[in-house]
């Protein structure tokens, strides 16, 4: 290790840009986990009440009111569908969009494996077993984490494919 | 392990370009986030993304975890950020909730992956690859560091982190903390001579 690299080194590190912005939109699934909090200690202070209010029907009334106008209100405020199963939705819409334009950026670069669209549909299959799955337990965090990460491996195989050699490591 | 993670209000000089932003603003920010204002913990997020899912991508060494591991630091912030006592800045706070929270996703993944499929750690070289299209030389080099010694790495040449508050952070030895510094930065040393 010469004394040159030393320096090198630390004017890489000097000059190494700290920022860096993800490839999706991250605030949807951060958004859906704080209303589904939020709901939930709403249904927590809800049960901690419903004794008190056993005889006094007219705020339960207005409990509810104020649950549905609360909710109501941050799913109308961010535009997006808040259930899980529009989450799914979303997670596969953005997907869809982000390997389109994936795939059409890259569309003349040559690809280092002949078999990678194979192996594309094979996620492929693989994301269909998960949607299929979430239909009938659509809360389940485990699946939606699976979907994400077959998304997430697709763009990475397109990526991988598509990256000239002289750029591997 | 886990339970030397720990959220603190390290006190470090860690420099960020959000600290440019008027203090009024950023008080005014985290007060209203504190009382469960949504917009305001959004103004928050959309400030301190970039430096938030840089730290992590760092970490991590692979885009989709950070990507997961940077929406998980959000999840927890939003239930944190009344521990936020305003002892230090704000922004070193974050970073140093964000590293504790990354470490801790990385290792619960881990574990995770490898109990349901049975599948042995990503190799280095299959990270470079994921790794390789967008990064700086260094950057490069760093992802393909042992995950222990680019942990250490990063939160201290890059981040700033004293060898003790690594140790705190991580659950390991001070003297061990310094030894993988070394290890890393010999590592990358001997991979630019190559």
């Amino acid at each position: 290790m010469s004394n040159k690299n030393k320096s090198t080194l630390q004017q890489q590190i000097d000059g190494m840009q700290k920022e860096r912005m993800p490839e999706r939109d991250l605030w949807p699934g951060i958004e859906h986990a704080l209303i589904h909090k939020s709901d939930l200690s709403l249904d927590e202070v809800s049960n901690i009440n419903s004794k008190k209010m056993m005889f006094k029907p007219v705020y339960a009334l207005a409990a509810s009111v104020t649950l549905v106008a609360f909710v109501g209100y941050f799913s109308f405020q961010s535009g997006v569908v808040t259930t899980s199963e529009g989450l799914a939705q979303q997670l596969n819409e953005q997907h869809i969009q982000q390997r389109e334009s994936l795939l059409a950026s890259l569309k003349d670069q040559p690809t280092t494996t002949e078999n990678w669209q194979q192996q594309l549909n094979e996620l492929d299959e693989a994301a269909a077993a998960i949607r299929k799955a979430l239909e009938n337990e659509p809360n389940n965090a485990a699946l939606l984490r699976m979907l994400k990460r077959v998304h997430q491996q697709q763009i990475a195989l397109i990526e991988r494919v598509h990256a000239p050699a002289w750029q591997q490591i | 392990m886990e339970s030397h993670l720990k959220l603190v209000d390290t006190k470090s000089s860690i420099n960020s370009n959000c600290d440019t932003q008027p203090l009024d603003q950023h008080v005014d920010l985290i007060d209203r986030a504190k009382l469960g204002d949504k917009q305001a913990f959004r103004m928050l997020y959309d400030m301190y993304l970039p430096k938030v899912y840089g730290l992590c991508y760092r970490l991590c060494a692979d885009k989709s975890q950070a990507e997961d591991a940077t929406q998980e630091v959000f999840i927890q912030l939003w239930s944190k950020i009344g521990n936020y006592t305003g002892q230090s800045k704000f922004s070193t706070w974050l970073y140093s909730v964000t590293s504790n929270i990354t470490i801790s996703y990385i290792r619960k993944q881990k574990g995770w992956w490898q109990k349901m499929f049975n599948i042995e750690e990503t190799s280095h070289s299959e990270q470079t690859a994921e790794a390789s299209m967008f990064e700086t030389d260094l950057e490069k080099l760093i992802m393909r560091l042992p995950e222990r010694a680019r942990w250490v790495f990063v939160l201290h040449a890059i981040e700033g982190y004293r060898h003790e508050q690594i140790a705190d952070m991580l659950g390991i030895a001070e003297g061990t903390s310094k030894a993988q510094f070394h290890r890393a930065k010999q590592l990358i040393e001997e991979w630019m001579d190559e």
